[in-house]
């Protein structure tokens, strides 16, 4: 388990000195921009509740970071295939950097190794799909208001670990059909998880994102998605990076670009990033009622 | 083998030290402070001009010479020199109290060589500060400061306004062995760093070797910082207590068994301080979940036995809460117990001992529902210091001694709150034991050359019971250079120890020398050499040290860090020590400096060898400082150039980068102001080039969020710092009581960048989402004039 609790010093410098301020210097700043990487998002998901009709990854590549008017650059000229060990599926290219196929099944345990020719370079990533344990019951509850926390209606659910098993937990969260991320300090602690201190309890009462409030009459979609810990160990940064800032005494990570599993076999020092993940999801859909 | 040869050794000096000749005598005894009978630590005293000698840490002083009348004089800073005909026709005890420099201003200045010492002491790199020097520079808050307030000699810097501890000479914060009466403090901050753990109304002096270490001092790489607690007045009962934007402190002493007697057989103090940030989070209904508070608690007590044997107890507690509701509530702090015996056996010879415990302790409790859990960890370690000196002669003086120290480190411990169904769960202990073993010997050779050189031989023993990992490949991490990252090797087995059985074990010898040449009267030439190992790490995956850190000690896969120091210097006094400079360059070479592998997790991991790796170290560096030591301004410059550099495999490309405390310039200018005799003026000018920062090459997004790619670590610098500091106080008339200091740190409102961060734009309206914008923020902790007012009344 891992708790990030050291973003919230950031509270105490605030009321201990009450003299801190912040500047936003994004027109005083000229910053380096490197050379373009690969960026791989996406993997492979088995859904049986909600069961997908397609595989989908996206290939696009870095920009410079402060300017905002440019678009993502999409990489379209790319093969990509995805091998369960005996058959390689082909992912085509659909627009906006999505490659896609509709073959493909995935199991549990299965191990997939994708493979992407770009630029005359091999990239390849493989990836194991774990099991993820059902929902117990799912029900929504009324909270008031805290630090970090507004006053609204949550989405929460119970859920049991099985015994003896090293799991890693992802959860996601719709509300209204639309999936909802932000950029928060407490990603790290509430998105992703592992079993290490509950193996084989019952967690009752998670709150899959606790920056999601609900009116009476939203739709909700919870799912809790099975990963590897190499997954879990990635996202863990990822919403580490992209909450925390950079207040080196809140218990900033050093400012270090975040490592995949995509390997570049043609020429490692063209290292990728992003990840390509394989997980099992479990879904529950929920009308919020008082 | 190796103590044998030490003992040949030690019995040629001894040996040495017989050969002088017979019509000598000993003269000894202690030097206290006249009000208090305080005793005075570091005073000088000069026969003839030239033979001279210091007191130790007890006061007490001995030197031997041939029968002969002498022309003794005692000086110490501060303090009103005494000048005494001394007739020397066989052992001698004297003792003597010295008397305050009054605050008249008509008063005859005495220009004795009361800065000589640190033009003919060999000790370089060495700075104290005395707690008058540290409460009349302006403090953050009013609340005067030690560690803030070393922060503005050369060499000494934080990197930045709100990091826990202090660096020296480019070395991290855990570099540093922090002693309070001796013992160990593993976590010298309040409040995240924003104030030290001393309470300066507790602390008599402060030394801090940042170089030429005695042999005396082992364990840490860069620096000695060691703090003497008061220890009471043995004459009369006395009160002070102090009211400050922050905090509210309490201090009383007195004399112990003093019956119908002038003074005490022993004295007392006890000091407490308790900050009431709390109640500042109550005026804002933001803060109304927040709690923050720290208190701390000084002890020091001694008393005669009889007159060559003395005992000394002191302890401190200090704790630091920060909770937020809902979410998390950590607690933490040191307390530390010394009991100490001093023993003259002879004329010449003195014997000290200590026995200490001391404590590292924190709590940390997940509130968030659903996993509530409380995560504690604990260090316990108990020492225990012998030390005799011998002062053979005036020339000669021979200390040995060994410091035991045997850890015991309680990594975690894991147990559910509030039924949640967390399971509890304990990390396996950590125990080990360290010795240093140590001669030093003071020689002067010549009324020009004085050498002070010495040995340490330092052993470090993980002891059992444990069970540890053995991993397939032997190291349990293995480099990809493809993925440019560390893999974790498989766990293929477990070795197991029984309990006291050895682990691992380190020794290693550290040579230590330095020399002092005269040039002339007033000016002089040092160099000095030191090696030290340190067996105890603080792993932090920040950027800067936080008291919810792990220290791990060295064991079969932590290897000890180990470090080389060459310094020299030059001393100068001006017009009869009103002024006087120093100058001094020196060079480090660092070996298995511990860094932090990309994305390691600490904080609740037991197989902590999974998450560092270790690399090469260098620092360099110039640094000078002026000192006015006389006239109604008193004050110093000082400026240092430096660099520091470390280089481990998976980090920059495997290249040098700057290490966070990399500063390349830094200038201090501090004045104290006495106008008359109620008020005293002091400022403190601080400017810093810029500290390194990473900024981001690059820009992505994964599931749904923005990220930045990075490429050379702590490539870019953020802009130079520059603060004015102004203090006033208002000192009380004669007869009262009441003390008044007011204030003002950052008076030119100057928007210092504490850092520089890169995010993406996540709200808008208030409400908290993802846009896929993103900006650069500069942080300033003290971004407008921050006044203070503090009253100090004595009872």
């Amino acid at each position: 388990m891992k708790t990030r609790f050291n973003t919230y010093l950031l509270i105490v410098i605030s009321c201990v000195t009450f003299s801190s301020c912040e500047v936003d210097v994004t027109n005083d700043l000229t910053i380096e921009t490197a050379a373009p990487k690969l960026i791989i998002e996406g993997g492979l998901e088995r859904n049986l509740k909600n069961p997908l009709d397609r595989q989908r990854i996206r290939l696009t590549t870095t920009r410079d970071f402060l300017n905002n008017d440019t678009q993502t650059p999409l990489v379209e000229d790319a093969v990509v295939t995805v091998s369960d060990g005996n058959t390689p599926y082909v992912f085509s290219y659909a627009g906006d950097g999505f490659y896609e196929n509709t073959e493909i099944a995935p199991v549990v345990n299965g191990e997939y190794t994708l493979k992407i020719i770009w630029n005359e370079e091999e990239y390849e990533a493989t990836e194991t799909l774990n099991e993820v344990p059902l929902f117990d019951a799912i029900y929504s509850v009324f909270e008031e208001e805290t630090l970090v926390t507004d006053e609204g209606y949550f989405a929460k659910f119970d859920t049991t670990d099985p015994e003896g098993i090293a799991n890693f937990y992802y959860h996601r969260i719709a509300r209204n059909g639309e999936f909802i991320v932000v950029p928060d300090p407490g990603n790290s602690d509430v998105l992703v998880i592992s079993d290490e201190f509950f193996d084989g309890q019952q967690r009752v009462g998670v709150n899959p994102n606790d920056e999601i409030i609900f009116e009476i009459g939203d739709e909700a979609i919870v799912q809790q998605l099975g990963i590897s810990e190499h997954y879990y160990d990635y996202l863990y940064e990822v919403f580490v990076q992209s909450s925390a800032g950079g207040f080196s005494f809140v218990g900033n990570p050093p400012p270090e670009s975040i490592r995949g599993n995509v390997k570049n076999l043609t020429n490692s020092a063209n290292r990728p990033l992003g990840f390509f993940y394989a997980a099992d999801v479990e879904e529950a859909k929920l009308i919020i009622r008082e | 083998m190796t103590n044998l040869k030490m003992a040949v050794w030690l019995g040629c000096i001894l040996y040495s030290g017989l050969l002088y000749g017979q019509q000598e005598f000993t003269l000894s005894g202690y030097i206290q402070e006249a009000s208090s009978s305080e005793k005075l630590f570091g005073v000088t005293l000069v026969l003839n001009g030239s033979i001279g000698t210091t007191t130790n840490e007890y006061g007490f002083y001995s030197i031997t010479l041939p029968a002969d009348n002498y022309a003794l004089e005692i000086s110490y800073l501060g303090f009103q020199t005494i000048r005494q005909e001394i007739t020397l026709q066989g052992n001698q005890k004297i003792n003597f109290e010295l008397v305050e420099e009054t605050n008249e201003l008509d008063e005859v200045v005495v220009k004795s060589n009361r800065v000589a010492k640190a033009i003919t002491s060999t000790e370089m790199s060495v700075a104290t500060l005395k707690t008058e020097t540290i409460k009349k520079i302006p403090a953050i808050l009013g609340e005067p400061d030690l560690v803030k307030s070393i922060q503005l000699l050369p060499g000494v810097s934080s990197v930045n306004e709100a990091a826990s501890g202090f660096n020296v000479r480019g070395g991290s914060a855990d570099q540093n062995l922090v002693l309070l009466d001796e013992a160990t403090l593993y976590n010298s901050s309040h409040l995240f760093g924003f104030f030290s753990v001393f309470n300066s109304d507790a602390i008599k002096d402060v030394k801090l070797y940042k170089g030429g270490i005695p042999a005396m001092y082992g364990g840490r790489l860069s620096s000695v910082l060691d703090v003497k607690q008061r220890e009471g007045n043995a004459k009369e009962f006395n009160g002070l207590a102090s009211v400050g934007l922050i905090s509210a402190k309490a201090l009383v002493e007195g004399p112990l068994g003093k019956g119908e007697a002038k003074e005490g057989k022993g004295s007392y103090m006890i000091a407490g301080r308790r900050s009431y940030a709390d109640a500042f989070t109550f005026l804002s209904s933001e803060f109304k979940d927040v709690s923050a508070y720290f208190y701390d608690l000084n002890l020091k007590a001694n008393y005669e036995l009889n007159e060559n044997n003395k005992l000394y107890l002191s302890g401190y507690f200090g704790r630091d809460k920060f909770g937020v509701k809902g979410l998390v509530n950590t607690f933490w702090g040191n307390g530390s117990g010394t009991l100490r015996c001093s023993s003259v056996l002879s004329d010449k010879l003195f014997l000290q001992a200590s026995g200490i415990y001391s404590n590292y302790s924190y709590n940390l409790d997940n509130l968030r529902s659903g996993a509530e859990f409380r995560w504690k960890s604990v260090i316990n370690n108990y020492n225990f210091k012998p030390r005799l000196s011998w002062f053979i002669n005036g020339n000669n003086t021979v200390k040995v001694g060994t410091d035991f120290t045997y850890y015991n480190f309680k990594p975690g411990q894991i147990s559910p709150l509030k039924g949640s169904s967390v399971v509890p769960q304990t990390f396996q202990d950590n125990f080990a034991f360290e010795t240093g073993t140590y001669v030093d010997y003071q020689q002067k050779v010549s009324e020009k050359l004085s050498l002070q050189y010495g040995l340490r031989w330092s052993t470090f023993n993980r002891l059992g019971k444990a069970e540890v990992n053995q991993y397939e490949t032997g190291n349990p991490l293995t480099y990809d250079s493809e993925l440019d990252n560390y893999i974790v090797n498989p766990v293929v087995g477990t070795t197991t120890y029984k309990s006291g059985e050895t682990i691992k074990s380190y020794t290693a010898f550290e040579p230590r020398f330095s020399m002092r040449y005269l040039l002339t009267d007033n000016s002089s030439v040092k160099a000095s050499y030191n090696r030290m190992n340190q067996y105890l790490h603080l792993i932090s995956n920040t950027t800067s040290a936080t008291p919810l850190d792990v220290w791990a000690p060295s064991g079969t896969y932590l290897k000890p860090q180990s470090l080389d120091q060459y310094a020299l210097g030059y001393f100068k006094t001006f017009k009869e020590g009103a002024y006087d400079l120093s100058l001094e360059g020196y060079y480090k070479n660092i070996r298995d400096v511990t860094d932090f592998k990309n994305g390691a997790d600490l904080l609740f991991t037991e197989s902590v060898e999974t998450e560092f790796v270790q690399g090469n170290g260098r620092a360099y560096g110039l640094e000078l400082q002026v000192n006015k030591n006389e006239g109604k301004l008193t004050g110093w410059l000082s400026y240092t150039l430096a660099r520091s550099e470390s280089k481990v495999l998976g980090i920059n490309n495997n290249q040098y980068y700057p290490t966070n405390s990399d500063q390349l310039h830094e200038l201090n200018l501090v004045g104290i102001y006495k106008l008359n005799n109620r008020w005293d003026f002091g400022a403190n000018f601080i400017f810093g080039s810029g500290r390194p920062v990473t900024y981001p090459t690059g820009r992505y997004s994964q599931n749904g969020l923005v990220l930045a790619d990075y490429s050379d670590r702590n490539g870019n610098r953020l802009p130079a710092y520059h603060r004015l500091d102004i203090s006033a106080t208002l000192n009380p008339k004669s007869g009262k009581n009441g003390k008044w200091t007011f204030g003002l740190v950052n008076v030119y409102a100057r928007q210092n960048a504490s850092s520089i961060y890169f995010s993406e734009v996540s709200e808008v309206n208030d409400q908290e989402v993802a846009t896929g914008q993103t900006q650069a923020t500069k942080l300033s902790i003290f971004g407008f004039p921050l006044p203070s007012i503090s009253y100090e009344f004595k009872f």
